[in-house]
């Protein structure tokens, strides 16, 4: 087998009395981007993690089958997942009054907590407060690139522009051209798997060899296509044909655990920050890693309100810190960056740094989800069982609404993700009525027979949906929560139905019996991609960056990770994070190097 | 590891061998005995009774062995001993109470002393109902589909392993 097993860089010592180029709050997908992009380019970085460095092979333990762990997957007793039912009868903080020992956010939920404990926050010390909110934090090195979903895709000019085209919220200061030549070198750096399909609103990648989609998804593609539908192997953030320059990862063997648990894979053939980009970075001698370090202020100059560097504590000893820099980025995450914002008021910025539009937490957006359809592939059922869930996703229906027709109900669009096969676990077990030898036989012929698939949809930014800081609640390091104040509208309401009524249609359409439906709107937060708190614009009274992720009023700070995100598209963000964050790095690399930063 | 299903079924010749629906003082015989070890959380007659409703769900059949055969009570009983949910526990010590008490109700007898039939018929009204017997068909599946037999004899699943080469399925275009 040739797997890489390269270790880590071992830890470095942290001097702490010098000045770096740039400290980075924050190593997921966009603070490990900005470490690659600016230690290859030659700056000193120094980057700030507030969690662990794990083990992550010993987490994950992607091949473990469930009867060789105790408990099939489960954590241990004392540690709880937050179910959707708590999330909607109870308001947040979740955690406060739990009789558990632990309780986590819902990721992880059936058998597969265990893989996901050291990984994922103890709710308990870190508690948020407002309306109801799923909010899943990984802190831990890399974040949640450790156990993302995969999705990669591109945004277009649908996007980008998308004021201009239905006249609502506000046009990024960019369009795909400027970002295409970064998603190249996002693509080819950290790889990825698909299909072209030649799409205005779905560009495509620089793709590497594509997973293949099974008997029922080659039907539902081929029905689709007669009204000119698309139904494409998804466009999975993996190395199928493995990366020359990274020896941290290995190509990608299809072993299918990629669903079975929160995600992660312990040979890193699936992107994650760490291999991908934070230990190449070690490895130019120019990055340094500092985890346990809990950033809670930007510093800033006192004479000229420039950024000068971070405080943070440290989580294991409670210290506190100062880390000293010319430049600071943050990409703690759309709402950790936005919160640290909000957290450095000085004398300058009274409203908090970089927030003199008052913008800085607005505009949050995000995706919902929860709607889907379950269909029964008649001609599948009692045929010999398959292996199906070799590969790192199924498919990806792309958006489809409002591009050239107007819906009467709601602007902007969705799309489906879904997939078909036999998996590990036969999933339609619960649903299948009574016991004994039929119930038995019944499980075992309709295992692979199905196929099902849930939206992703495009929630709209308002100013309203926001979060500031409670006044009272602190986490247990003693720093100031977030507060909620979002909820979805009619728009999103209106969608989700049409989620569940046209995924029906194309079931049908295909000659695939629909078998179940869901229109539960999953609580906020759920698809874990929140974006938009700190969005760019030309205009500094209504954005807070401009379009190279720069703060319009501390030219020193600045802010690469979703919180950036002018609109949240109904595609996955995270590679758009990866080539904003190049693009932005690069400018501020020959910027460095002109000296005007 | 990959363990094959003629691998399986060899090991399991034994369960297979028994009838499809065990009767009952003979099979809660059997199922002491299966279960070498004692029970951590139920009584012996608990974890008995528990066995036998268990393979009444998922019985051992032509194709592959039951829940019997793949420790379902054993794992159950294990998740229990060690939670630290009172409340969760106690449910299943009434439950399993409450399919005694049925039986008596029905029939004069425990359950394990009814005949298959009256077994079958009993688990027959308490699905029709709501309460414990979710619970006992959610573990019992639980148990049963992450075991080895119901991973690699009944459901013969063939992932998990490294691929070489072209994976299965069909080109996209």
């Amino acid at each position: 087998m040739t797997l890489v097993r390269v270790a880590p860089p071992l830890s470095q010592d942290v001097d702490l009395s010098k000045t770096y180029d740039a400290v980075i709050v924050g190593s997921g997908a966009a603070g490990g981007m900005a470490a690659h992009v600016l230690t290859s380019r030659g700056l000193k970085v120094l980057m700030l993690e507030a969690g662990k460095k794990l083990p992550i092979e010993q987490e994950l333990r992607s091949m473990q089958w469930p009867y060789d762990h105790p408990r099939r997957g489960d954590a241990p007793p004392g540690s709880h997942h937050l179910s959707f039912n708590e999330y909607t009868i109870r308001k947040p903080p979740y955690a406060k009054g739990a009789a558990f020992k632990h309780v986590y956010s819902y990721v992880g939920g059936w058998s597969g907590s265990d893989y996901v404990k050291n990984i994922l926050v103890d709710e308990k010390d870190h508690p948020y407060t407002g309306t109801n909110y799923a909010w899943v934090r990984a802190r831990c090195l890399g974040g949640k690139t450790n156990i993302w979903g995969r999705l990669a895709l591109r945004l277009s000019d649908y996007d980008f522009k998308a004021k201009s085209h239905d006249g609502y919220g506000e046009d990024w200061p960019i369009s795909y051209a400027d970002v295409e030549p970064y998603y190249d070198k996002v693509d080819l750096y950290l790889g990825i798997s698909g299909v072209k399909e030649n799409l205005p609103h779905l560009p495509d990648s620089r793709f590497q060899r594509p997973s293949k989609l099974n008997f029922g998804e080659v039907k539902l593609r081929q029905s689709l296509k007669k009204t000119g539908q698309v139904l494409t192997p998804y466009r999975a953030g993996v190395t199928t044909d493995g990366l020359k320059h990274n020896r941290y990862r290995s190509k990608c063997y299809g072993r299918g655990a990629c669903d079975r648990r929160p995600g992660g894979c312990d040979i890193h053939a699936v992107f994650d920050s760490p291999t991908g980009l934070i230990y190449p970075a070690m490895d130019t001698g120019n990055l340094t890693v500092r985890p346990n370090s809990i950033a809670h202020e930007v510093l800033v100059d006192k004479n000229t309100g420039r950024a000068r560097g971070v405080a943070f504590l440290d989580s294991a000893t409670r210290k506190s810190y100062e880390a000293k820099a010319k430049v600071v980025i943050l990409a703690a995450s759309t709402l950790e960056s936005a919160r640290l914002l909000l957290l450095s008021r000085s004398p300058q910025h009274p409203n908090g740094l970089g927030n003199s539009s008052g913008h800085v937490g607005h505009n949050f957006c995000e995706h919902v989800m929860g709607p889907g359809v379950t269909g029964l592939i008649k001609e599948l059922v009692g045929k010999p069982h398959t292996l199906d869930d070799g590969r790192p996703g199924g498919f990806y229906i792309p958006r489809f609404r409002n591009l050239k027709d107007r819906q009467p109900g709601f602007i902007r669009g969705y799309g489906y993700e879904g997939n078909s096969g036999h998996s590990m676990f036969p999933a339609h077990v619960m649903d299948t009525p009574g016991f004994g030898g039929p119930f038995k036989k019944a499980v075992r012929d309709h295992a692979g027979a199905f196929i099902s698939m849930g939206a992703f949809g495009e929630v709209l930014p308002r100013y309203e949906s926001h979060v500031d800081l409670d006044p009272a609640v602190k986490d247990a390091w003693g720093i100031p929560v977030l507060r909620f104040h979002y909820q979805f509208s009619d728009n999103e309401r209106k969608m989700a139905e049409d989620m569940v009524a046209t995924g029906r249609e194309m079931l049908e359409a295909a000659g695939i019996e629909v078998v179940g439906t869901d229109d539960k709107v999953l609580t906020e937060g759920w698809s874990i991609h929140e974006l938009g708190t700190a969005r760019m614009g030309n205009d500094p009274k209504t954005s807070v960056l401009n379009q190279f992720q720069q703060s319009h009023d501390v030219p020193n700070l600045l802010v690469v990770d979703g919180s950036s995100h002018v609109s949240a598209s109904c595609q996955n963000p995270t590679w758009t994070i990866m080539a904003l964050a190049w693009r932005s790095c690069e400018h501020l690399a020959d910027e460095f190097r002109k000296g005007n930063v | 590891m990959t363990v094959t299903r003629r691998e399986m079924l060899a090991a399991t010749a034994a369960a297979l061998a028994a009838p499809l629906v065990s009767p009952g003082a003979a099979g809660a015989a059997r199922a002491a005995q299966a279960a070498s070890v004692a029970p951590k959380f139920f009584t012996a007659p608990e974890f008995a009774l528990l066995d036998q409703l268990s393979e009444l769900i998922i019985p051992t059949d032509e194709h592959s062995p039951g829940a019997r055969a793949a420790g379902v009570a054993a794992y159950i009983d294990g998740r229990l001993a060690e939670s630290l949910e009172p409340d969760w526990q106690a449910s299943w010590r009434a439950g399993l109470a409450a399919v005694d008490g049925l039986s008596r109700e029905r029939h004069r007898k425990p359950f394990l002393e009814a005949t298959p039939d009256q077994q079958v018929a009993l688990l027959t009204e308490l699905a029709a109902q709501d309460g414990f017997f979710g619970e006992l068909k959610s573990w019992t599946v639980r148990g049963y589909y992450t075991s080895k037999i119901g991973i690699h004899v009944d459901q013969e699943y063939k992932g998990n392993v490294y691929q070489r080469g072209e994976f299965a399925g069909y080109d996209a275009t």
